[in-house]
């Protein structure tokens, strides 16, 4: 029954995250006001930013969701643990490549090249993007056990160790090659209705992701549960 | 009188089943223990756990070393100890097929601390019925010789010690014809009149009678534990040649330099693709092209055919993939295994010559200045940081085919953190072709970016190496 009503909640909630994601993309396109060109130089493209930051931002908290399960299962070996670890990383995944791929095609407008070495941002979330993708193809291939499990966790926790040293090569890196600049401008801030359009988006995405987590976290136990009625099955044909 | 294995309060689990639960065991000397029960029962588990080859949920390993101490070599908090001298026979043979008959035996002998000489190895195949076959690379036996090698290779160490050893044996009779299983009963008779314990796997009910102990597996009621009595035996057995250095880690170097001098695919799958790239640099940029993109893209094509050989997977890595021949490797090894074959996978010859062909080719072009006649002189620094770099990257393969399917996995996607060490080499080459070697330690001298490349390279093989051994 609990699982019924979470499955629901879930599906609720993927579906408005879901509205208000294309809601923001189309406010993005005609309620959002146009940049100015310079300090621009490509305007049109910057609309691209209301679904780059929400899209970054989320892909943090579920980073985060997949850090707590691997530590959680390679310090107690919960199985709670190691189903969050699998969350984290299929929603770290989808997230992160939205940040990946809306960041190049927004760099190569703006700053005439894709992908900036010096940008630690862009390289970390580049580096714990590939780990993910890398959990993600690797919990789908490999048989389920202790061993696989206890490997995919370490290689979680790996890369999350990476991260400080990517930061301090990449901060050295850039003392030597000054990041590109997305614009430069005199004024601070946001104009209140771009910021209005990425409150949306932001919230949005949070919405869509709780969504997803709901209903990757329920597929992952019944997944646990099937395994669990097959063995027994194995056992009855078996012994 | 201490037992040679003693296991206790032995929980794993295979995904969330519990496969053993609270098991208490002993090995002692002079027994056969043969553990039985249906398919996926936990036996082969308990085998190889017993070995510590498996993570555990809760409990502790220890074994009795020569010294009559116990020592742990695995628990539940991640701790290990490296096993003492011990058989090994592993359900698959845990051979590479490139080894000859004889470098197998001799190789456990030695990885056990036994003196060894060519006629001692000469009898002991012979036993066998592999004599004939001593020079032969494994590869060209049949199944069941190389099945008979196998379990050779596990009883050895014990036959060849004067003090009592354990010998672990999955399923060692599988394959034998009815000779070979006639003379492992007597073999594992005479052995334990002789003091040593042997844990074995088995479905067979010949190889059940002669064990002292019946341990069955049964899921419904837990393990059952059958007794028999043996007389002592009078089979005579090849004599003990006394105890030697036990040389682990010089043997793993010898195999993997053996292997590779026998058949060099590590260094041919390294070189090609990076002979490869610097013919494609060379066919299709021409001199100007090459003028204009300046010192920095000079510099990266310099190092990118050093860069591809150590990125590329390990030879080893398949090496070891072949019969779970690195599963028998990680045994007898223990903990440092995964330190030392991350060192010895990774390409140690290539980088250098590498980057001074790079650097032949590439200055044909036409980048020649006179100025550039001491970089030639400074390229072997980044050349030997560049072997850091194929440590880390050798660390990641190897992190990589812990996972059961190894060839079901895309290591590439980790190999990107190496990226920083590269670009940070090129930098202090752009450095050395600019303003001459300095040796400095600010952001804007070479050795500064070299030390930096080097750092983060080990950092990176530091936490592929540590972490999963955690």
């Amino acid at each position: 029954m609990f699982m019924v009503s979470m499955k629901h909640y879930g599906w609720a909630l993927t579906c408005i995250g879901g509205a208000g994601v294309l809601l923001t993309a189309v406010m993005g396109y005609t309620y959002a006001p146009m940049v100015q060109s310079p300090p621009f130089r490509s305007p049109e493209a910057y609309r691209i930013l209301f679904w780059h930051v929400p899209f970054a931002w989320t892909s943090f908290i579920a980073f985060c969701l997949l850090f707590i399960g691997a530590i959680t299962w390679f310090l107690k070996r919960e199985e709670w643990g190691w189903v969050l670890f699998c969350t984290g990383a299929d929603l770290g995944l989808l997230f992160g490549l939205g940040v990946v791929i809306s960041g190049p095609i927004w760099g190569s407008a703006e700053w005439g090249v894709p992908w900036d070495w010096g940008d630690l941002r862009l390289n970390t979330f580049g580096l714990l993007t590939a780990v993910t993708l890398f959990i993600v193809l690797s919990r789908r291939s490999q048989p389920d056990g202790i061993d696989t499990r206890d490997t995919l966790s370490t290689i979680g926790l790996f890369g999350f160790a990476l991260v400080p040293i990517t930061a301090i090569a990449t901060s050295v890196y850039q003392k030597r090659h000054p990041s590109v600049v997305i614009a430069q401008s005199d004024e601070t801030g946001l104009d209140p209705k771009m910021l209005e359009v990425l409150m949306i988006g932001i919230f949005s995405f949070w919405i869509l992701m709780v969504g997803l987590s709901i209903l990757t976290f329920l597929a992952y136990k019944l997944e646990s549960e099937l395994n669990n009625l097959l063995q027994l099955l194995d056992d009855e044909v078996v012994h | 009188m201490l037992p040679l294995i003693q296991i206790s309060d032995l929980d794993i689990h295979r995904g969330n089943r519990l496969i053993i639960s609270e098991m208490n065991f002993e090995l002692f000397e002079g027994e056969v223990v043969a553990l039985v029960g249906s398919n996926g029962c936990g036996k082969t588990t308990l085998l190889e756990s017993s070995a510590g080859m498996h993570a555990i949920s809760s409990g502790l390993i220890s074994w009795r070393n020569e010294g009559f101490e116990m020592k742990l070599v695995r628990d539940s908090e991640g701790r290990r100890g490296s096993l003492p001298p011990m058989g090994l026979t592993l359900q698959k043979n845990g051979m590479s097929g490139e080894e000859t008959i004889e470098e197998r035996l001799t190789t456990v002998l030695a990885v056990s601390g036994c003196h060894y000489d060519s006629t001692k190895v000469s009898q002991l195949l012979n036993y066998w019925g592999l004599e004939h076959r001593k020079s032969d690379r494994i590869s060209q036996l049949s199944g069941g010789l190389a099945r008979r090698l196998a379990v050779l290779s596990g009883l050895a160490p014990a036959v060849m010690s004067e003090k009592p050893r354990a010998i672990l044996l999955d399923e060692p009779s599988e394959g034998l014809d009815e000779s070979a299983r006639e003379l492992l009963v007597d073999w594992l008779r005479a052995l334990a009149s002789k003091g040593h314990g042997v844990i074995l796997a088995t479905h067979d009910p010949q190889i059940m009678l002669a064990a002292d102990r019946i341990m069955e597996f049964d899921e419904k009621r837990g393990v059952s534990v059958k007794k028999q009595k043996h007389p002592l035996s009078n089979f005579d057995l090849p004599k003990p040649s006394g105890n030697a250095k036990i040389s682990k880690i010089s043997s793993l170097f010898h195999w993997a330099y053996r292997m590779e001098k026998r058949n060099p695919i590590d260094t041919i799958s390294r070189f090609i693709p990076s002979i490869l790239a610097l013919l494609l640099i060379h066919t299709l940029i021409n001199e100007d092209e090459i003028s204009v993109a300046g010192p920095d893209f000079v510099a990266a094509m310099i190092l990118l055919p050093s860069f591809i050989s150590v990125v590329i997977p390990p030879a080893l890595i398949s090496r070891y993939a072949e019969e779970n021949c690195g599963r028998w490797w990680g045994a007898v090894i223990g903990p440092k295994f995964r330190t030392f074959s991350s060192i010895i996978g990774s390409s140690i010859i290539l980088p250098l010559p590498l980057i001074y062909i790079s650097w032949l080719v590439i200055t044909d072009f036409g980048v020649q200045r006179e100025d550039l006649g001491a970089v030639s002189s400074w390229l072997w620094l980044p050349g030997i940081v560049m072997f850091s770099v194929a440590i880390a990257a050798s660390a990641l393969h190897l992190l990589v085919s812990d996972l059961r399917r190894v060839g079901a996995s895309a290591a590439s996607l980790l190999l990107l953190v190496l990226v920083w060490p590269f670009l940070e080499l090129v930098d202090a080459l752009v450095m050395i072709m600019n303003d001459g070697m300095s040796f400095g330690f600010s952001l804007d001298e070479p050795l500064s970016m070299i030390f930096l490349s080097f750092s983060v390279s080990i950092l990176v093989w530091a936490i592929s190496v540590y972490l999963p051994d955690s």
